[in-house]
């Protein structure tokens, strides 16, 4: 090798063979200086590659600063050749320089370009081929690009002669191409870079993808003109741009999960680069034998040898130097099977990468982290288990966080019980962080710069694509829980364009439930109360309107979900005060109640009408003993009392007048109606608790129930107040001023 | 016994392909492990087909993937054994068969396993009459196929492994980990020559089978013979089985017509996957397994209903009783997949009026 001043190491992107290669190519050459094919900005960045903190896979991420959405990824592992080079360039204290045009070029130019790409393939400047030496290995009939590396380049010789054949075999691949608009930027940028370089410095390398080899050498005669490089470079739009380092997986760089890296099986390159020798079969063999025996397959020892033994016999047969991912797999399966999970766990991989705190980060990111330590929560991998007490700063703090993150779709929290309709103001959360969670960050990282953002843009996109009236009422329902108010316009919008197409009864009464809360408590910030009021109306016109023929035949399961929703729409009218609670929908109740239809409806629908005190003692007493006398089937009778009461012995308990109601019913029975209605009740209080069984017992018995005074004549305010201030807080209100959220009861009636 | 090809009914692989193998054989240069006939790379050949350099033509054997053969390949050649599992259907006989043929020049060494198979099937039996005579002398003992093979370093072929009782099956633990097969009774013990290996079938949805001990198990590696991926590879499986039986059976020339193989191939795909080849239709399954190997008797069967009772030229009434006979294999159920199938389906299908009027003339 002469001592060429400039040397082109042209290179396939993640592959170890390159990067191998590379390792020895700069070993040898030890050059002044080395170039990288990677947008000019990431240099800054380069610093951080061998320090500790940077764990490989990672990413570089560059991104329009104010419009995040607008990015491209840039994946590297370790067995990427970039990354090797500037690892390698590091360690022996030697600049290191990204040349690739600038992402602030790029971007610009490529407004069109909203969705994520991948800078470092070669498919977003069109016309050069995706993987230039996969091409090359098709032509020469082998499959597997990476071996064919192996096979027919390595094998001529360690490092330089290697990359010597590459430009060759380029040179010939690009003859007869034509290069695009883009592509041509690019390379007269990196042309431009090198021609500085060789002014600054003696040796120079430059590590680039194997398909630009043929145009960057400027010493050849036949390199275009330093001025016509200018003229391509002249008068580019710039916009400002931002560059991190973000973690990555090895299932994220394998192709089949869509960014074009070219890495069909990110765990066995690892696994080749890492050990390089004649045992590396066998060292996979034993991985993939620790992982069978994890999910209980049989992997013994004999298997092992009889498995490398059987990997070396296929190579042979297939005219191989040495096994490949292929032999190696075929070899495992035949001996050990599990080919799915040997291919799941370590062919891709689980490998995730991990970035230092002092490394530039996503907007997203930093935000995220910043809200986590204002609410003291740390992502920790263990499950854990918070209780939140929404009354205090720090609790809702927590919950709104909690809230936003599952809105983007980090379900970092999953809520146990708590809120909801019953709303009480505890929430439990089982915690558990995923590391792959920050990466799903920083893969929402287009959605805004605030956690807030994110989820507000992450939820309203959701809702649009939502395909049930349900999920969006749920959207609505997140939205509020997780303190987004900029997203409930669009959702309320979306909600009654799609009421109007949707036939589902029961649909439209679970979209009641999230809008009356939305209108009583949703701390109004931009939402129209109007507009939210009248889409409220809409649906109730519509509900009454349908509800008894929605009732008419139901099945058990459709009935059980359905007097969720009576009770629900019930609330959610109380809730706003509106006007068909006293009129309109008792009178389709009564409907209800009355006519034949699923026993569960029949009940809930005589307890509404008598919790609000439409239906008096005597009329429950009539209805509950046609449903329970001959006339009425067992089932429907049995369910009728099941729907009544609800499911609770509670109720029961501290409510004397229904409980007297039952008492005086079952007591008017003749001796041969009450044993005919017993295995019927039997069903019924059967699944009460045996504590509230007791209680009943002993109220029916005629213990009596200590009820506290009420209040007399005269009330002294002033000492009132006093008390008041003690309830208030009991019950978790700010002292004397409209509350957020007020602790409903179960039922808001009278 | 003379080897005229044309007196028996069904020649054995070695016989029927013996041109094959010995111009194989011929132009096989490669290293070939101890005792065996051919080198890997040339049993895989001879099963894959090819043509080789004297222009001799190598008849496609196995029409699949070449993967799973030379995995089967590969196994022998390291001393492993060899299982091939499928559902019926798959060529498991067929490729165990020309293995053994290809690398040992005899597919003969063969158990068929069984419910009532004994140990001594596996291992060695006795003469009685010379047993009381002579005492147990090398003379009174009757050799097992497994013993054969041990003896001359050839692969022993075990039919329907699972189909034997589990402690039966165990006996081959010892031929397979110690390569050696000991005879208490005289007090010595076979050691297999080199070359010895073992090719076991069995198939892994049918019931009554009896699951392989771990033991057994880890001696053996096992190559799954999948269905035929596409239409077209099932139909070109079917007309080449078909050409061969019609000659080995000695019919009556007949032209097997395309159309009707490209049917009956249809017919049997689209009951087997529950979907219409467009996707359009899902369809009830029926009981039966509806594999190639029953496509091609289906064809053979009609070819020869052709031949002798029809016009000479295959058509939809002569296979038309063979596909009813193989979809309908329990009256009540598939009686009534095969009329849901017959008037949704063919019924509507352009060009398979013949046939839709063939199936319904059986009622």
């Amino acid at each position: 090798m002469t001592a060429a001043r400039l040397q082109l190491l042209g290179i396939r992107h993640h592959g170890p063979g390159s990067a191998r290669s590379v390792i020895a190519a700069l070993d040898e050459i030890t050059p002044d200086v080395v170039l990288v094919e990677s947008p000019a900005e990431t240099t800054a960045t380069f610093e951080w590659v061998g320090t500790d903190g940077l764990v490989p896979p990672v990413a570089l991420l560059g991104h329009v600063i104010d419009e995040p959405h607008r990015a491209v990824f840039a994946p590297l592992a370790v067995f990427s050749p970039e990354w090797q080079a500037i690892r390698w360039a590091n360690e022996h204290g030697v600049p290191v320089e990204a040349i690739d045009l600038p992402l602030a070029s790029t971007l610009a130019v490529d407004a069109a370009a909203e969705r994520l790409t991948d800078a470092l393939s070669d498919d977003t400047s069109g016309g050069a081929p995706i993987d230039p030496l996969g091409a090359l290995a098709a032509a020469a009939g082998e499959p597997d690009a990476e071996r064919w590396w192996d096979d027919v380049i390595e094998h001529r010789g360690d490092g330089l002669p290697a990359f010597e054949a590459v430009a060759e075999a380029m040179a010939a691949v690009r003859s007869g191409s034509v290069t695009s608009t883009g592509e041509e930027r690019r390379e007269a940028h990196m042309r431009k870079r090198i021609r500085a370089a060789l002014k600054a410095y003696e040796r120079v390398v430059v590590v680039c993808g194997a398909w630009h080899v043929p145009v960057l050498d400027v010493t050849a005669s036949s390199a275009t003109a330093a001025s016509a490089d200018n003229a391509t470079l002249r008068g580019l739009p710039k916009v400002k741009v931002a560059v991190s380092w973000v973690p990555w997986t090895h299932q994220r760089l394998a192709t089949a999960t869509g960014y074009g890296a070219g890495v069909r099986s990110p765990g066995w390159y690892d696994h080749v680069f890492r050990h390089p020798g004649p045992d590396g079969v066998a060292r996979f063999f034993v991985d993939a034998a620790q992982v069978l025996r994890r999910a209980d397959l049989s992997a013994s020892p004999d298997h092992l040898i009889a498995a490398t033994r059987m990997a070396d016999a296929l190579a042979a047969l297939r005219h191989r130097p040495h096994a490949g991912l292929d032999e190696v797999l075929d070899a495992a399966d035949a001996v050990m099977g599990g080919r799915p999970l040997v291919r799941r766990e370590l062919v891709v991989g689980d490998a995730i990468g991990a970035v230092p705190d002092d490394a530039p980060q996503v907007p997203l990111a930093r935000d995220l982290a910043k809200r986590q330590r204002s609410a003291r929560l740390k992502p920790e991998s263990g499950d854990a288990t918070i209780e939140l007490d929404l009354r205090t700063p720090n609790g809702l703090r927590r919950s709104h966080l909690l809230h936003q993150l599952t809105a983007i779709g980090v379900p970092w929290g999953t809520l146990t019980d708590g809120r909801g309709s019953s709303g009480t103001f505890r929430e439990t959360w089982e915690l558990a962080w995923r590391p792959e969670w920050s990466i799903r960050i920083i893969e929402y990282a287009g959605y805004g710069t605030t956690v807030e953002q994110a989820a507000t843009r992450r939820l309203v996109e959701r809702s649009g694509a939502a395909s049930r009236l349900v999920d969006l009422a749920a959207s609505l329902d997140l939205a509020l829980l997780a303190d987004l108010p900029d997203a409930i316009d669009p959702i309320v919008h979306e909600l009654a364009t799609r009421a109007a197409h949707d036939p589902d009864v029961g649909d439209l009464m679970a979209a009641l439930g999230p809008l009356a809360t939305a209108q009583r408590y949703g701390d109004v910030r931009a939402t129209d109360r109007e507009a939210l009021a009248s889409v409220f109306d809409g649906l109730v016109v519509r509900v009454l309107a349908g509800l008894a023929p929605a009732c008419a035949s139901l099945d058990d399961e459709a009935a059980t979900l359905m007097v969720e929703r009576l009770s629900e729409a019930h609330q959610a009218l109380a809730l706003v005060e509106h006007p068909a609670r006293h009129r309109a929908y008792p009178e389709v109740l009564e409907q209800l109640a009355a006519t034949a239809g699923h026993g569960l409806v029949q009940g809930r629908a005589t307890r509404i009408l008598h919790d609000a005190g439409r239906w008096g003692s005597s009329t429950v007493e009539h209805r509950l003993g046609r449903a329970l006398s001959g006339g009425t089937p067992p089932a429907v009778g049995a369910a009728f009392v099941e729907g009544f009461l609800a499911g609770s012995g509670t109720v029961l308990v501290h409510d004397t007048d229904l409980l007297a109601v039952v008492d005086r019913w079952l007591s008017s029975l003749r001796p041969q109606a009450f044993e005919e209605t017993v295995p019927l009740l039997r069903r019924t209080f059967g699944a009460f608790e045996s504590a509230e069984r007791r209680q009943l017992g002993r109220l029916v018995a005629g213990e009596q129930r200590e009820i506290a005074a009420g209040y007399g004549e005269g009330l002294d305010a002033e000492r009132v107040d006093a008390a008041l201030v003690t309830v208030r807080h009991l019950l978790g209100l700010p002292a004397h001023q409209p509350v957020g959220r007020e602790p409903a009861t179960g039922r808001a009636t009278s | 016994m003379g080897e005229n090809v044309h007196e028996v009914l069904r020649p054995h692989a070695e016989v029927q392909y013996a041109d094959e193998l010995a111009a194989l054989a011929e132009h096989d240069d490669r290293e070939r492990p101890p005792n065996w006939r051919l080198s890997p790379w040339a049993v895989v050949e001879y099963l894959m087909g090819g043509t080789l350099p004297d222009g001799t033509a190598i008849v496609p054997k196995y029409v699949g993937k070449r993967r799973l053969i030379e995995v089967a390949v590969a196994t022998l050649a390291t001393d492993r054994a060899l299982l091939l599992l499928g559902v019926p259907g798959t060529a498991k006989t067929w490729v165990s068969e020309h293995l053994a043929a290809a690398i040992s020049g005899d597919s003969t060494q063969l158990v068929q396993g069984t419910a009532g198979t004994t140990e001594e099937t596996l291992r060695y039996g006795w003469n009685y009459a010379r047993l009381l005579a002579e005492g147990p002398t090398e003379a009174a003992l009757v050799p097992s196929p497994i013993y054969r093979a041990m003896r001359t370093g050839a692969i022993a072929r075990v039919e329907e492994l699972t189909r034997m009782p589990s402690d039966v099956q165990d006996a081959l633990v010892t031929a397979l980990s110690e390569k050696s097969m000991p005879i208490p009774e005289l007090d010595s013990e076979v050691l297999a020559a080199r070359g010895f290996n073992v090719i076991a079938t069995a198939n892994d949805r049918d019931r009554g089978v009896n699951d392989l001990s771990a033991a057994l198990r880890r001696r053996f590696n096992t190559v799954v013979l999948p269905l035929p991926d596409s239409a077209d590879e099932e139909i070109a499986i079917v007309a080449q089985r078909v050409n061969e039986l019609g000659a080995a059976l000695a019919l009556p020339p007949v032209p097997p017509s395309a159309d009707e193989i490209r049917r009956v191939v249809t017919v049997f795909r689209e009951l087997r996957d529950g979907q219409t080849v467009d996707g359009a239709t899902s369809l009830k399954v029926p009981s039966g397994t509806l594999s190639t190997a029953e496509a091609i008797s289906v064809v053979t069967n009609g070819l020869s209903l052709a031949a002798h009772f029809g016009s000479g030229e295959l058509s939809a009434d002569d296979v038309a009783a063979g596909v009813v006979g193989a979809v309908v294999r329990d009256p009540t159920h598939d009686g009534v997949v095969w009329r849901e199938y017959l008037e949704s389906v063919v019924a509507h299908r352009d060009g398979w009026g013949d046939f839709y009027v063939a199936c319904r003339a059986l009622g």
